[in-house]
């Protein structure tokens, strides 16, 4: 058992594991950095630091609905940025993953609370917005 | 090596020792040259005696066992009262070696100690019928290469003579770290004046009393910038030191003639700056003694001194460095002339990207070769290149840097409710746009007679924005050699502001110099001037739409700790039509495969700082999500036992450097990823 942020994105239920999050934050609009990549939405003002901002649902490959509400702030590796989400829907133990899931971004799933839940691994996150566009 | 002070230790002895061999250098540079004689013997000494005690110290045992036999011919040189040239190569060998150790890098050396010895041999008569293990009086045992026997490290190492003297000496080691720390806290305070103004309703609007005060504190702050920028700043010769052997060495190698000088080598630049500057500038050195210094025959015929003239010119220019490198040699050719004349002009023609012919890449140093990586690493600091060659007279690569990184005069404008910034160094001026003309199909604007391209900044950075109103502002920009007009919304003004990096995360994305907070808490991107210079690019729309599939293509890491042979792999790699991504080092390696999972392939050097090629195939070879990624070994070392030690570690391909050529290179790893 491990304590995770479970959340909400694309009308899907995720988990991130508590020691990547730094923060929760009030999405606010970001400054487009032009020729990013696709899931890059911007940057934003962090108290007096650049913090990049990208779309989790994009990353997770999902369709972006509506605008979303709220920003996590993650680290892993070194770097840091945020993900817009929609909401957080608790913080808690689960038992980590007990079957396999789509994206390449996830470590898999486990069934709880009567849905699927996917396991986020920002290390596999990160790695892929380093790539060049 | 392990705990906190012992790699403090480290870190000061590596920058002494480095110090103290860089001076030793130039004095046997001298020695060489026959400018210098026996009299240079004790400096040299003191030097070398130094770096052996802090060494023994520390427990780096080669470097001991180096230093000693340095020691050992020094003081014969001394005894004997003469300093014959030949015996300053060998010596000359010795301190790359030792810098190469002072650095972490495990150097073969007793080849080193068997010339050293036999070098002493040069030595008059009479020393010579003295065996070796007799040594000489102020030597205290033989230089034989193994450990020596008699020394009591404790007794011996801190050399009080040699020592730095502790007092009057009104120098400080600080850690560079703590200097960063620094100067980013004064930019966190200037940031946080700007808001403070901002929130103040403007610096007009103050009552008087309130205006004096702040203009007080403004004073202060910036004579506190301007120190704090000042310890970040270190002379040219704490790299320029160096050139002199490597120019050396390249000029013997490649049999030419060629006189070498720095100019001005007390100029200042950012310690970042500086840190990455030798190796462009190094290649630049190169590129003039391999293509731009002509055989001693054909300069004789051309009407020139024998002897090649290559020179740096390190010049300030206010909050700009001018860094020229100059050579006498052949220039460009006629034919390069015309293209230039056509077309971007010669800056431009040689610095496209990849450019060279095929007869050219196979040589380690094409002229154009590498030149589109120097002039990309100097637009990636805010500078700017330009060439300039006759055929014939000569060739001129002016670098043009910031002094310091950290804060830098940037011109603000407004675009699409975006605001940006651009160097003020770049900006010839601000006008008004009432009239566009066509000029070869593309809009041009008359400049007081002279007819320049002209572009929305918006459609040059690749942003959407809203199409503008009649008769709007611009910014006349040059960099690169090359002049143009971008027009936006507003010219806000110029302000000195902090520059913010943009973090790893936009690493692919290039053009920024990185982004500023302004005083209402706004972020203004920083423009590198090169991209409004460079012509309308042909894509994007915004960019929260997954237009493309995010899958990326496969990539080529190439890893290599020379700048440039990782370029030349690069151009070649990438003219065959693979992204490439790149690194320093086998560590370097290590943790971008961790970052980028789409890396197809991996091309690597075989001896590399940190962590070599073997160790790195290795470390593939035993992760299991990378243990089928192919990986290519080029190397020096061309022999059967290396080649059979790098597939035993489970490499796909082994190729030696000098049989490699672009073709061999692309087959390899065509085959390898399958295409």
């Amino acid at each position: 058992m491990s304590v995770y942020v479970c959340l909400r994105v694309a009308a899907e239920a995720y988990a991130v594991p508590v020691g990547d999050v730094r923060e929760v934050l009030e999405a606010v609009p970001v400054t487009a950095v032009p020729r990013a990549l696709p899931e890059i939405l911007g940057v934003r003002n962090l108290r007096g630091q650049i913090l990049p901002v990208a779309s989790l649902a994009l990353i997770l490959g999902r369709q972006v609905t509506a605008p979303s509400a709220l920003l996590l702030v993650a680290e892993s590796g070194g770097l840091q940025a945020g993900f817009a989400i929609d909401e957080v829907t608790g913080v808690g133990e689960l038992s980590g993953p007990t079957g396999p899931a789509e994206s390449p971004m996830l470590t898999g799933a486990v069934l709880a609370g009567g849905e699927l839940v996917g396991f986020i691994d920002m290390a596999r996150v990160f790695g892929s917005l380093a790539r060049s566009p | 090596m392990t705990s906190g002070i012992d790699a403090e230790l480290a870190g000061m002895f590596r920058d002494e020792a480095t110090e103290r061999l860089d001076q030793m250098d130039t004095t046997l540079l001298a020695v060489e040259s026959g400018a210098a004689g026996a009299e240079v013997a004790d400096g040299l000494f003191r030097h070398v005696h130094t770096v052996k005690g802090a060494a023994s110290l520390l427990g780096f045992d080669d470097i001991r066992i180096v230093a000693h036999a340095v020691e050992d011919v020094l003081a014969e040189v001394r005894t004997a009262a003469v300093f014959p040239p030949q015996l300053a190569a060998p010596l000359i060998r010795a301190t790359a070696v030792l810098r190469a150790q002072v650095a972490g890098v495990d150097e073969p050396f007793h080849n080193l100690l068997a010339d050293l010895a036999a070098s002493r041999s040069a030595l008059p008569a009479g020393r010579e019928a003295q065996q070796p293990p007799a040594g000489p009086p102020p030597s205290r045992e033989a230089p034989r290469g193994e450990a020596p026997v008699n020394e009591a490290p404790d007794g011996e190492a801190p050399d009080h003579e040699a020592a730095a003297p502790r007092t009057g000496r009104r120098t400080l080691r600080v850690p560079a770290e703590k200097i960063d720390r620094l100067l980013d806290a004064v930019g966190e305070v200037m940031q946080y004046q700007g808001q403070l103004i901002h929130t103040l309703g403007g610096q007009h609007q103050l009552p008087p009393g309130v205006a004096d005060v702040m203009d007080g504190g403004e004073r202060m702050l910036t004579e506190l910038k301007d120190t704090a920028i000042g310890m970040r700043t270190l002379p040219l010769s704490v790299i320029s030191r160096r050139l002199p052997v490597a120019v050396r060495d390249m000029a013997r190698q490649a049999g030419k003639d060629v006189g070498f000088a720095v100019h001005g080598a007390d100029t200042e630049l950012d310690r970042v700056i500086l840190e990455t500057l030798h190796d462009p500038l190094a290649h630049l050195l190169s590129n003039a003694v391999i293509h731009g210094i002509e055989p001693a025959a054909e300069r004789a015929q051309a009407g020139k001194p024998a002897r090649g003239r290559l020179e740096v010119r390190a010049v300030p220019h206010g909050s700009l460095v001018e860094i020229v490198v100059a050579d006498d040699g052949r220039g460009v050719s006629a034919d390069v002339l015309e293209q230039a004349r056509r077309g971007s002009g010669l800056t431009g023609v040689l610095t496209r990207a990849g450019y060279s012919t095929a007869a050219e890449v196979t040589d380690l140093a094409g002229r154009g070769v590498g030149l589109d990586a120097v002039s990309s690493y100097v637009r990636s600091l805010g500078g700017s290149l330009d060439v300039r060659s006759e055929p014939g007279r000569g060739m001129e690569v002016v670098l043009l840097l910031p002094l310091a990184l950290a804060i830098l005069e940037v011109l603000l404008f407004e675009r699409g409710a975006a605001v940006y910034g651009v160097p003020l160094s770049a900006v010839e001026e601000v006008v008004v746009i009432t009239r566009t003309m066509t000029l070869d199909g593309r809009p041009s604007v008359d400049l007081r007679g002279q007819p320049l391209p002209v572009a929305d900044a918006a459609a040059l950075i690749g942003a959407a924005a809203p199409p503008l109103p009649g008769e709007p502002p611009a910014l006349v920009i040059s960099a690169d050699g090359r002049r143009a007009v971008a027009t936006c919304d507003a010219v806000l003004g110029q302000r000195e502001t902090v520059v913010k990096p943009l973090g790893p995360l936009f690493g692919g994305t290039g053009g920024y110099l990185g982004a500023s907070i302004l005083g209402d808490g706004r972020i203004a991107l920083l423009i590198e001037p090169a991209v409004l210079t460079r012509g309308p690019r042909h894509t994007l729309m915004p960019s929260a739409l997954p237009s493309e599939e995010p899958a990326a293509a496969p990539r080529i890491l190439v890893v290599e700790d020379s700048f440039t042979v990782r370029e030349l792999q690069r151009s070649i790699l990438e003219a065959g039509g693979y992204p490439v991504t790149t690194a320093r080092d086998g560590r370097d390696a290590l943790s971008m495969l961790h970052r980028d999972p789409g890396i197809a392939l991996v091309v690597t050097d075989l001896d590399m700082p940190e962590l070599s090629g073997l160790e790195l195939t290795r470390a593939i070879r035993a992760d299991p999500a990378r243990s089928s990624l192919p990986v290519v070994i080029v190397t020096s070392n061309g022999s059967e036992d290396d080649r059979r030690r790098g597939i035993e570690a489970g490499a796909d391909a082994y190729m030696a450097k000098h049989a490699f050529d672009q073709h061999t290179l692309l087959a390899t790893v065509e085959r390898l990823v399958g295409r």
